[in-house]
């Protein structure tokens, strides 16, 4: 008897072991659509948010029974419980409510001005009428609409949005490290006009107008009171203000905290919500709530899109056509065919350029020629993508509005669509670098070139991509073999740029920025930009520490560049740079944000050509102007 | 020999084992001679493309063309194109449009698609359709469109002087051509999986990786085991005890979790599918040695052992030609035993994602785990993940079977 039980407890205790194991295991797989939020990736402290039902007096309604057509659900965002609901920290873990970014996540805090990544145009939302930089171009003005206030009924005033900048700065948030070498300051001129101030260089122009316009769309504005009444509470510690969890923080936006636990988070619309006035959207959007189940991985989250429990979703969803052609699903995508998205972002192989060989801008350009992109794009994305046929590469986005930035013809010549084997093969040739001992490797300087491709294991459609890049060494006689350490690890390395890079990180994967106000520059400086190298923690770019002065200097130029002649001209020879040295290699394009929706609830949902003027981008109806398609929903069957 | 091999075979247990792992074993031998592709070449552009007999397009348009005039030809082909489920969809987007229920006769093919042609606009919202809905008719009136035509397609190829389309042939619903005769024919029988690899290349080389890893680990563990059993039995004294405390250590803590913890500090790099097997078989010895232990005690004490020790024989000599011929046959259970364990130890290890790097070879656990991260078992993708699980079972079971064929013959106890 004594031995039986104890064989049941042990097998008990492996069973939950390796269960643990299997969790453990896969736990990156959940995390990998973050791939392009590093914030996310922070590791979340272990903090129960405490339920609160802030109006259960008025609103009986279970957070575990929501009325069904009242709840616009979503997955793929939120990953692990919510930490807190602090503006000012970056580590809130809260993926609805809060994100500074190109186009900032506005359903509770609000940014001045909402980007709209179709147009590339921004537009008011706490703002009142466009924003105007002064003729020196040193200072950007802008109003504040009169009819904003806060969810506690107080105004919105230029005072807050002043004294939301001083409180960046005072407690160097990330907002105001990133920010405060181009700004000098952000004023009230009076209570309802702003002026932000660019910091300016020797020359008395402003060191970098991008940034600073930037500012507009991507912070929030926080509420002066409520910003004192923290300070008061932490006594003035810049670590205790940005880790405190603000369950009592006042928002201007139209939703708010419902209910937070580790299996879902829920936001509750507020009906005195000021966007209902006239002079924005005229009404309330359409869902009472918007709610997040907590999935535990991407496969918990498709089977819970398939079966109608999600509307909106931002996973990364293999093979997405199955779902309408295969299963007949009431689902679909803002394109209905191939990409089903639009490519904002570049995932790209960096090159070590330490490596032995790779400092030769032969051995890279032959490996990034020879590499089978189309089946990157079929099998790693099934087809999600837009081709390097369709687009050609460069450093530019496929949104019209970048690829009308540089010569296409000035560059034709040096862009690579993939499996040109027999070109790889010509320009090692060419450049000495052959197979000399007759082992079938290439040699540089009496060296095998042998390679090691690398990027985060459970990452499914990175690994893959990395296993075709690794057979395509094969071809032009480059060892390359691939090895996927865990995230913590490789983050840990890649973003080390003080040091060279160690062995087993010769090309590695790494993101770059999608679409927003400073782009592509943005992306570009990111790319190409020695200004990262030597950098501790280096969490911008350019992690292969490429260096190169030209590139430099056009980079350095362009911010303060409005003749769009010369900005073109500029653009296509940082593009002509980029594709002659391969410092790194796009693999595939990449949607901002993934948006497949299921209409068996809600419908209207933005699509192309769906009529909306501005048109609504496919940003899950959350970032920048794709709030606007919260107002258009219906109902299926109302 | 003769005759213990006789009786071996009579045990029909063991037969059966033996015939289903000598089957695999063929399987996996003869299989590449005959299609001796390189089992992780990525040949589709896609994944998970379903089992099945690919024609190439291409081809099937030169090769002989056959006229075959089948009856049941355009009701396959409409209904291929138009189901039931179609026709009620276009009902509902007519009745949406305005047009009367009674005029619409959804059996009637031919009225059905003219009414649907002079009313259907793809720009048109009609009340309760969904972008969904949309996409849907927009996908079906391109599937139907021509589809009642009987004046054939069009081949024509682009002339390269003048960049002109020139017709250079016709293809009418009647042509046939014998799939014999088209020059590129490539049977899938079991789809191809995330990467685009041929699922039946890759497992059965995946098979014989595994098979490998498993007659490795399984060897070195039976050695490990073997000889200390048989040391720590025959001698005893400190010598058992030192031994016993060792492998106790080992008993206590689950030979898996050490495998795990192991494997993960190896990590990924270094970790080829022999370094797995020796990691597999070095944490799994512990059972054999205290079996072979036990025996060697009973044994230890027999009229001939104390014979021989008489005769002034030497330790290893008597070890060798006294005792373990007697246990021979249990050792020879415990390795068939320890080669299927080592094979589903390396499955586990795999889909925990601590099996052998990837691109090196496939192995019965790394398609396991890919097609776990690419969601196959949720997608419907069967042909990547089951037939892995049916040659890891039959392979374990043939062992087993096996296993059990020898005990009958060898274990007087069980005797017939």
């Amino acid at each position: 008897m004594k031995k039986t039980l104890l064989s049941v407890f042990a097998l008990l205790m492996v069973l939950s072991l390796v269960l643990s194991a299997c969790g453990g295991a896969e736990a990156p797989v959940a995390e990998e659509p973050a791939a392009e939020a590093p914030a996310v990736v922070e590791e979340a402290p272990v903090e129960e948010a405490p339920v609160v039902e802030e109006a259960a007096a008025e609103e009986p309604a279970d957070p575990n029974s929501l009325p069904r057509n009242e709840t616009l659900y979503f997955n793929g965002q939120q990953w692990g419980s919510v930490v807190g609901w602090n503006p000012y920290s970056s580590n809130n873990n809260n993926a609805l409510a809060i994100a500074q970014q190109d186009s900032a996540r506005v359903p509770m805090f609000e940014t001045p001005y909402l980007y709209n990544m179709l147009d590339g145009q921004v537009y008011p939302l706490l703002a009142d009428g466009p924003y105007e930089w002064n003729d020196a171009r040193t200072e950007i003005t802008f109003k504040i609409n009169p009819a904003a206030h806060w969810n506690d009924g107080t105004p919105v005033t230029a005072e807050d949005v002043a004294y939301t900048w001083a409180s960046h700065v005072k407690y160097n948030t990330p907002t105001g490290s990133g920010n405060v070498d181009y700004i000098d300051d952000i004023v009230a001129a009076d209570d309802m006009t702003v002026v932000i101030k660019a910091k300016l260089g020797e020359d008395g122009a402003a060191l970098n107008p991008l940034i600073v316009a930037a500012y507009v769309s991507t912070n929030y504005v926080i509420q002066k009171a409520w910003t004192e009444a923290l300070e008061a509470r932490v006594g003035d510690d810049a670590t205790a203000f940005m880790a405190d969890a603000a369950e009592d923080v006042v928002y201007s936006g139209p939703y708010g905290k419902y209910f937070a636990d580790d299996s879902k988070v829920v936001y509750i619309r507020d009906d005195n919500y000021w966007g209902q006035d006239v002079s924005m959207w005229g009404k309330l959007p359409a869902p009472k709530y918007l709610a997040h189940t907590i999935f535990k991985d991407n496969a918990a989250g498709t089977t819970a899109l398939q079966a109608g429990e999600v509307d909106v979703s931002q996973q990364f969803n293999s093979n997405v056509q199955d779902f309408w052609l295969k299963e007949g699903l009431p689902i679909s995508t803002y394109l209905p065919e191939a990409p089903y998205g639009i490519g904002a972002s570049l995932p790209t192989a960096f090159y070590n350029l330490e490596s032995p060989g790779l400092d030769q801008p032969a051995v890279r350009k032959a490996i990034a020629m020879a590499v089978d992109y189309p089946t990157i794009i079929a099998n790693a994305m099934t087809n999600q993508s837009a081709t390097f046929d369709q687009v050609p590469r460069s450093l530019m986005n496929p949104t019209p509005g970048e690829q009308a930035l540089y010569d296409h013809a000035a560059v034709a010549d040096l862009q690579f669509a993939g499996n040109d084997v027999e070109g790889a093969k010509a320009l090692l040739d060419e450049a000495g670098i052959v197979d000399t001992d007759g082992d079938g490797w290439r040699e540089y300087n009496g060296e095998n070139l042998s390679y090691v491709a690398t990027c985060p294991n459970g990452w499914s459609d990175w690994q893959a991509s990395i296993e075709v890049v690794a057979a395509a060494g094969a071809e032009i006689g480059i060892d390359i073999t691939t090895n996927y350490p865990e995230w913590s690890v490789y983050q840990t390395v890649v973003t080390k740029s003080d040091a060279p890079l160690p062995e087993g990180y010769d090309i590695f994967m790494m993101w770059s920025d999608g679409a927003g106000p400073t782009q592509p520059w943005s992306r570009i400086r990111k790319l190409m930009s020695s200004e990262f190298n030597g950098m501790a923690s280096n969490w911008n770019g350019n992690w292969g520490q490429y260096e190169n002065a030209d590139a430099d200097v056009l980079i350095k130029a362009i911010p303060t560049e409005t003749d769009e002649a010369k900005l073109n001209e500029m653009y296509t020879e940082l593009v002509s740079i980029y594709l002659t040295d391969v410092p790194s290699f796009t693999l595939m394009y990449r949607p901002q944000s993934f948006h497949t929706v299921n209409e068996s609830v809600w419908t209207n949902f933005p699509y192309e050509g769906d009529g909306t003027n501005p048109p609504v981008p496919p940003l899950d109806l959350t970032d920048g102007w794709s709030i606007a398609g919260l107002y258009n929903l219906t109902l299926v069957n109302p | 020999m003769k005759h213990m091999l006789k009786s071996i075979f009579r045990s029909g247990k063991f037969v059966a084992g033996f015939a289903i792992f000598a089957a695999i074993l063929l399987g996996v031998l003869i299989y590449p001679i005959f299609v001796p592709d390189p089992p992780l070449k990525i040949i589709a552009q896609g994944t998970f493309f379903e089992p099945g007999i690919y024609v190439s397009v291409y081809d099937s348009l030169s090769a002989p063309t056959h006229i075959l005039n089948l009856d049941e030809a355009s009701t396959k082909r409409i209904t291929s194109k138009l189901s039931e489920d179609d026709r009620v969809a276009i009902q509902k987007w007519l009745v949406g449009a305005g047009i009367p229920e009674a005029e619409i006769d959804l059996a009637n093919t031919e009225q059905l698609l003219e009414q649907w042609f002079s009313n259907y606009d793809s720009t048109k919202r009609v009340a309760g359709m969904t972008n969904a809905d949309r996409n849907y008719y927009i996908r079906l009136n391109t599937a139907v469109t021509g589809l009642l035509g009987d004046e054939g397609v069009s081949i024509a190829v682009v002339n390269p002087d003048t960049g002109v389309l020139e017709e250079i042939g016709t293809v009418l619903a009647t042509d046939y051509v014998n799939v014999g005769e088209v020059a590129n024919v490539r049977v899938l029988p079991l789809g191809t999986d995330n990467f685009g690899r041929d699922v039946l290349t890759e497992l059965v080389a995946a098979t014989r990786v595994s098979l490998q890893i498993g007659l490795v680990a399984g060897i070195i563990a039976t050695l490990i085991g073997l000889i200390l059993g048989l040391v720590s039995g025959y001698i005893g004294g400190f010598v058992d005890d030192a031994i016993m405390f060792i492998t106790n250590l080992f008993t206590v803590i689950p030979s898996f979790v050490l495998l795990i913890l192991i494997s993960f500090s190896i990590g990924q790099d270094k970790r080829g599918p022999f370094m797995v097997a020796m990691v597999i078989g070095f944490t799994s010895w512990v059972w054999t040695a205290r079996a072979v232990r036990s025996q060697v005690i009973s044994l230890r004490n027999r009229d001939h052992v104390n014979l021989s020790k008489l005769s002034g024989h030497s330790i290893t000599h008597i070890i060798l030609a006294d005792i373990l011929p007697y246990i021979a046959s249990y050792v020879v259970m415990a390795l068939i035993l320890q080669i299927s364990s080592g094979i589903l130890a390396e499955a586990g290890l795999s889909i925990l994602g601590l099996g052998p790097r990837t691109t090196d070879m496939p192995t019965l656990g790394l398609m396991m785990q890919w097609a776990m991260i690419y969601q196959a078992h949720i997608l419907g993708k069967w042909w990547a993940y089951f037939p892995v699980i049916i040659t890891i079972a039959m392979i374990t079971f043939s062992m087993n079977l096996m296993n059990t064929g020898l005990d009958q013959v060898f274990n007087p106890a069980l005797r017939e």
